[in-house]
C-alpha cells in the first residue's frame, strides 16, 4: 500500500506520515479531521506516533498491535472475566490438602468436573492467565512508548501563534472583536493567567498559557509503575527469591527453620478470649478470640550448625512477640502467627521394663518423644531404638508409616537384647499411649515376646505434656521491596494524572477580532469556569457553558 | 443514656433526615410546574433546602460514626452493619464534594434514595459492636476500609449520575428497534432498584410483627473414610418459608395468610452457607418487589421511567455525562490506594501474602480492571453518553457484588465480614 501522503503543512512544517495536526501550528492535516466541523481530536495532540508508519514490517505489525488501545481493553475485559470465572467455585491453592481430581465433581457435579477439568480450578497459576498479565504487561511499555516520546516532543517545543482553525475547533472558544492596541488587550490578559498560576508565552498579539503539564506524564508514570509491578511479580517465581514454610513449635521447645541457620523458640504461647461482659448479647458464651501469641526467640546457629552428634551453639539475634498483625521479622525473613494445637502431646514418658517370668521390674528410664537416647541399659538387658513412628498408621500396603512428625500416635521399635534372647535381639514394639496400644494390637505384633516381657509406664507420674504448639508462618519474600516500590509510582502517577489536568489556552487577535481557544485533557468544565473568569477579570461577562463548543459529542 | 444508645438515635435521625432531603429534592424537581414561582428560583430555592437537610442528615451520621467509635471502642467499619453506614456516609461525602464542583442541584435527587437505600440496607444487618477478632487488631482497619469505601462512594455517585443520564436521554415516546431496547434496560434497573427496596421492606415488616419460624434440617456428609456423618442444625426464618431447608422438619412456623406449612423445599444442590434461608429471602424480595412495581405502575398508569423522565426536562445532558465520568475519575485512585494497596500491606502484615487470590482480592481487582477499561474507553470516540453511562450503571453493580455478594454468595478470608 504505497500511497502517496502529502503530510507537508501549509505554514511549511515536515510531519511525519500519520500526522493529525501539524506540529508546528496545530493546522488539521488528516483528511476527515480537516474536513469535519467538530472540536478537534487532540489526543497525543495529534501527532504521528511509531505505530503509524506507512509500510510496517512483521515487527511494526506486532508493536502495532500491542500499541492499539482498543487492544489493551479487550485484555483487561478479557483478564476480567477470566478472573470471575476463578471465583466460582473455590480455587485449589485454598485448600491445605485434599484431592482436586475428586473434589470439585464429588461437591459441584459435572460443572465441578470440568471446572477442574479445564483447569480453572487453578485459573491464577495457568499458564493463559499469566500470559494474559505479560500481554498487559507487554501492551503497556509500548502503548506508552507509542505516545510518550511524540508527545514529548510536541509539547516541548509548541507554537505559539497557532492556525486559526486550531483556535475554532477547540472545545472551549471565544471569539470577539476588542477595542484598543492587540498587544495591550493581549498583554492584560497574560496577566489575568499568570494570575491563576498560568505559564505565560506572548509573541505580540498571540499568546500561549500553559499549567499543570506535569500532569501529561502521570499516566505513563502510572504505566512504568505497573510494569515494575508486574516484573516483581515475575521474579518472584524464580528459585530463591521466595520462602514460605510453616514450622510447629511446642511451647518451651527451639526449631530450626528448615533451610536455615535459624532457630525458633516458644517461650509462652497465649490464646485469649473475650470475656462475657465484653461480648454483645447474641455472642456471649461463644469462644471469640482476643490474642493469639507467641512469645518467640530467634536464634542464629554459631558453630556445630550442622554436626548432629553435638548440639548447635545459638546466638539469640531477636526477641518479639508474635501476634496476628504483628509478625517477627529478621532480615528479610518474617515469622507470621498462623495458627496454634492445644490438643495434649506427650513429651516425655518414664516406662519400666517388666520380665513376666520373674516378676522383676527394670527401669524406669526416660523416653522422649523427639531426639530420644538410641540405647537404654535395663539391668542385664539392653534396649536399641531402630525406629520411630510419632503418628502411627498403616498405609495402604498394610506396612507401617507415620502421617506427621506429630507426636499424635508415637510408636517405638526396640531391639530387646540380653539373658535368654536370641543373639541379634529380639524386636518389641512400644505404644507408650494407652488407647494406641489397644487400637494397633501391640500384643499382637509382639507375639511370643510379649507374654516374657513388657514394657509400660507404671504411673502417670512419669509422663510429661509438650506445651502448646504454635504454627508459625516463615517467610522471606526479595522481591516484595520492587513491588511496593512499582505500586508506590504507580499511585504517584496515578494522582498526578487524575487531580491536576494539563490546560492550554491560545490567543490570537486578527484585525480588532480575539480569538481563544482553550484545551484540557480532562474537566472541560473546569476549563470554562477557568477561561469565563480571565474573561471577567478583563470586563467581559460571560456564562462558561457559552464558551462550549461541540462539547462532548465529539 | 450510653454513648451508644445515642449513637443509634443518631443514626435514626441521619435516615429520616436524608429522606427528607431526597422528597425536597423531589420537590424542587416536580414543582417546576406548579410552583407559582418561575422554575428556576424554585428549583435554586427548594434545592437549597433540600441541600441543607441533606448536610444535617450527613452531620447526624458523622455524630453516629464518632459516637460508636468512641462507644464502642474501634473504628465501627468490621461487620457489615458498620459498612454499609460507612458506605453511606462515604457516598454522602463524594456527593457533597462532586456538588462542590458542579452545583446540580438533581444530583442529589439521584443520589440521596441511593443513601437512604443503603443505610436501609445497612440496618437488615445485627446492629451491636462487636469486639475485634485478632485479624482485625490493626491499624489498617481504619485506613483500608476508609479508603476503598471512599472510592467506592465515588462510584456511586457515578452510577447516580449515569442513571440520571439515562433517564435524562432515553426517549420513552419513541418505538423504533433501538429506543425499545433502552427503556427496557433502564425500566429493568428501575424494576431491580424496587426489588431491593422490598427486600428491605419485608425484612423489616416481618420483623416489625415478630414473624418467627424455625426448622430442623439434617445434614449428612460422607467423610474421607466412606462413613457418612449426620448433623442436626436448627434454621431459623424470620420471612414466611416459601422454600424450607433441605431435607428439614418444622419446629414452630407462625401461620401468614392462612399457611401453616411450607410451600417448597429448597433443590438438593444449594448448598452453601444458609442456601434456604437465602433462597427464601431472594424469592419474597422479587414476589413483594413484583408486587410494589406493579402498584407503582397502577398508579403512574405509565412505565417507571417514563414517568421520570419528564422531570429531567432541562438538564444539560453533557453536564451528567461529565458529572458521572468526573465522579468516577476522582474515585478510582482512591480506590486504587484503599482497595488495592492499602490491602496488599495489611495482607501482607496480617496473612504473611500480599496477594493470595482470595476471592474478595479478586473482585477488587475485577472492579479495578473494570473502571480501568472506563477510563481507557472515555478517550476513545463512541464512547461518551449514554455507553459511557450503562458502563457506570454496570460499574456500581460490580462494585456491589464486590462488597456484599462475595460475603453473601462465594467463601473466603473476608467472611468475618458477613453477618
Amino acid at each position: 500500500m504505497l500511497t502517496f501522503e502529502n503530510t507537508k503543512c501549509e505554514c511549511g512544517h515536515q510531519n511525519p506520515v500519520g500526522t493529525v495536526l501539524c506540529e508546528s501550528c496545530g493546522n488539521p492535516l488528516d483528511v476527515e479531521e480537516a474536513a469535519s466541523e467538530a472540536p478537534l481530536e487532540m489526543r497525543y495532540d495529534g501527532i504521528a506516533r511509531r505505530s503509524q508508519k506507512a509500510n510496517p514490517s512483521p515487527i511494526d505489525r506486532v508493536w502495532n498491535f500491542f500499541s492499539s488501545v482498543k487492544v489493551a481493553v479487550r485484555l483487561i475485559v478479557i483478564t476480567l472475566i477470566a478472573s470471575i470465572v476463578g471465583t466460582i467455585f473455590t480455587q485449589e491453592n485454598a485448600f491445605i490438602s485434599f484431592d482436586p481430581s475428586t473434589y470439585y465433581e464429588e461437591r459441584y457435579g459435572w460443572i465441578g468436573k470440568w471446572y477442574y477439568k479445564l483447569g480453572l480450578s487453578n485459573t491464577y497459576e495457568s499458564w493463559w492467565f499469566i500470559g494474559l498479565l505479560v500481554m498487559i504487561g507487554t501492551s503497556l511499555v509500548i502503548c506508552s512508548l507509542d505516545r510518550v516520546l511524540p508527545l514529548y516532543r510536541a509539547l516541548n517545543k509548541q507554537q505559539i501563534r497557532k492556525h486559526l482553525t486550531f483556535l475554532t475547533r477547540q472545545k472551549t472558544v471565544y471569539a470577539s472583536s476588542v477595542e484598543g492596541a492587540p498587544e495591550a488587550w493581549t498583554a492584560s490578559m497574560a496577566e489575568q493567567l499568570k494570575r491563576r498560576h498560568y505559564r505565560v508565552h506572548q509573541d505580540g498579539d498571540a499568546l500561549l498559557a500553559e499549567k499543570y503539564r506535569f500532569s501529561r506524564w502521570g499516566p505513563y508514570i502510572n504505566h512504568i509503575g505497573l510494569i515494575v509491578f508486574l516484573l516483581a511479580v515475575l521474579l518472584r517465581s524464580l528459585p530463591g527469591w521466595a520462602m514460605d514454610t510453616y514450622i510447629t513449635v511446642p511451647e518451651g521447645e527451639t526449631v530450626q527453620i528448615p533451610e536455615t541457620n535459624l532457630y525458633v523458640k516458644n517461650e509462652k504461647f497465649t490464646i485469649d478470649y473475650y470475656k462475657d461482659d465484653e461480648l454483645p448479647e447474641s455472642l456471649k458464651g461463644t469462644a471469640r478470640a482476643k490474642l493469639y501469641e507467641t512469645k518467640a526467640v530467634l536464634y542464629e546457629c554459631e558453630a556445630d550448625c550442622d554436626d548432629p552428634s553435638k548440639q548447635p551453639q545459638l546466638k539469640e539475634v531477636k526477641r518479639h512477640s508474635i501476634i496476628v498483625n504483628d509478625p517477627l521479622s529478621y532480615q528479610g525473613i518474617k515469622a507470621y502467627q498462623f495458627g496454634y494445637d492445644d490438643t495434649p502431646k506427650l513429651k516425655s514418658v518414664n516406662p519400666v521394663l517388666i520380665d513376666h517370668k520373674t516378676g522383676k521390674t527394670y527401669g524406669p528410664f526416660k523416653l522422649e518423644m523427639r531426639n530420644p537416647e538410641l540405647t537404654y541399659a535395663l539391668g542385664p538387658y539392653t534396649l536399641e531404638l531402630r525406629q520411630t513412628y510419632m503418628d502411627f498408621a498403616l498405609d495402604s500396603e498394610g506396612k507401617p508409616t507415620t502421617k506427621s512428625k506429630e507426636p499424635n500416635a508415637p510408636a517405638f521399635v526396640f531391639v530387646l537384647k540380653g539373658p535368654d534372647l536370641a543373639e541379634g535381639g529380639e524386636p518389641y514394639m512400644y505404644f507408650p499411649k494407652q488407647n494406641d496400644k489397644a487400637r494397633f494390637s501391640q500384643d499382637v505384633i509382639n507375639g511370643e515376646l510379649a507374654k516374657r516381657f513388657e514394657i509400660k509406664v507404671p504411673s502417670m507420674e512419669g509422663v510429661e505434656f509438650a506445651g502448646v504448639v504454635t504454627s508459625l508462618n516463615i517467610r522471606s519474600d526479595r522481591a516484595m521491596p520492587y513491588i511496593w516500590v512499582g505500586a508506590g509510582i504507580s499511585m504517584f502517577g496515578l494522582l498526578l494524572g487524575s487531580y491536576w489536568h494539563h490546560r492550554r489556552i491560545w490567543l490570537r487577535i486578527d484585525g480588532g477580532r480575539v480569538t481563544i481557544g482553550a484545551h484540557t485533557n480532562k474537566n472541560n468544565y473546569g476549563m470554562r469556569a477557568e477561561v469565563a473568569s480571565a474573561l471577567r477579570g478583563l470586563g467581559i461577562v460571560v456564562e462558561p457553558k457559552s464558551l462550549d463548543n461541540g462539547r462532548n459529542k465529539s | 443514656m450510653s454513648l451508644l444508645d445515642f449513637s443509634s438515635d443518631a443514626f435514626i435521625a441521619a435516615f429520616f433526615l436524608y429522606c427528607f432531603g431526597f422528597m425536597f429534592y423531589g420537590v424542587s424537581a416536580l414543582g417546576r410546574k406548579w410552583s407559582n414561582r418561575s422554575p428556576e428560583e424554585h428549583t435554586r430555592r427548594w434545592g437549597r433546602i433540600a441541600y441543607a437537610v441533606s448536610i444535617l442528615g450527613f452531620a447526624a451520621h458523622v455524630t453516629f460514626f464518632i459516637t460508636r467509635w468512641i462507644g464502642g471502642g474501634h473504628i465501627p467499619t468490621s461487620n457489615m452493619y458498620e459498612f454499609m453506614t460507612f458506605l453511606a456516609m462515604a457516598i454522602m461525602f463524594a456527593f457533597v464534594v462532586v456538588n462542590a464542583i458542579y452545583r446540580k442541584p438533581l444530583l442529589g435527587l439521584f443520589t440521596l434514595p441511593l443513601t437512604v437505600i443503603i443505610v436501609a440496607f445497612a440496618a437488615v444487618f445485627p446492629q451491636e459492636v462487636q469486639p475485634l477478632i485478632p485479624a482485625l487488631q490493626s491499624i489498617w482497619l481504619k485506613i483500608h476500609v476508609t479508603t476503598a469505601a471512599t472510592g467506592e462512594a465515588f462510584f456511586a455517585v457515578g452510577f447516580a449520575a449515569g442513571l440520571m443520564y439515562l433517564l435524562r436521554t432515553v426517549d420513552f415516546k419513541k418505538t423504533d428497534e433501538r429506543a425499545r431496547r433502552e427503556q427496557r434496560w433502564v425500566e429493568f434497573t428501575l424494576y431491580v432498584i424496587v426489588v431491593i427496596i422490598a427486600f428491605i421492606g419485608s425484612v423489616f415488616a416481618f420483623r416489625g410483627a415478630g414473624y418467627e419460624a424455625s426448622f430442623k434440617q439434617e445434614n449428612v456428609e460422607i467423610s474421607d473414610t466412606g462413613v457418612d456423618n449426620t448433623t442436626t442444625e436448627t434454621v431459623e426464618y424470620s420471612l414466611p418459608p416459601i422454600f424450607k431447608p433441605y431435607n428439614s422438619q418444622v419446629v414452630s412456623m407462625d401461620a401468614f395468610l392462612g399457611f401453616k406449612e411450607p410451600l417448597m423445599e429448597t433443590p438438593h444442590w444449594m448448598k452453601g452457607v444458609n442456601a434456604a434461608r437465602k433462597l427464601n429471602t431472594i424469592t419474597w424480595s422479587v414476589i413483594n418487589g413484583t408486587i410494589l412495581y406493579g402498584l407503582l405502575r397502577l398508579v403512574l398508569r405509565k412505565r417507571i421511567g417514563a414517568a421520570i423522565h419528564p422531570l429531567m426536562d432541562g438538564i444539560d445532558e453533557d453536564d451528567i455525562d461529565e458529572i458521572s465520568y468526573r465522579a468516577i475519575a476522582i474515585g478510582y485512585p482512591i480506590f486504587m490506594l484503599g482497595a488495592l494497596i492499602f490491602a496488599m500491606i495489611w495482607a501482607y502484615i496480617a496473612w504473611s501474602r500480599f496477594w493470595g487470590w482470595d476471592p474478595k482480592e479478586v473482585w477488587a481487582l475485577i472492579t479495578w480492571l473494570y473502571y480501568t477499561a472506563y477510563l481507557h474507553l472515555r478517550l476513545s470516540r463512541g464512547w461518551h453518553g449514554a455507553k459511557s453511562a450503562w458502563l457506570a450503571v454496570i460499574g456500581f453493580v460490580v462494585v456491589m457484588f464486590t462488597l456484599i455478594g462475595v460475603n453473601l454468595v462465594l467463601v473466603g478470608l473476608h467472611s468475618y465480614a458477613g453477618v
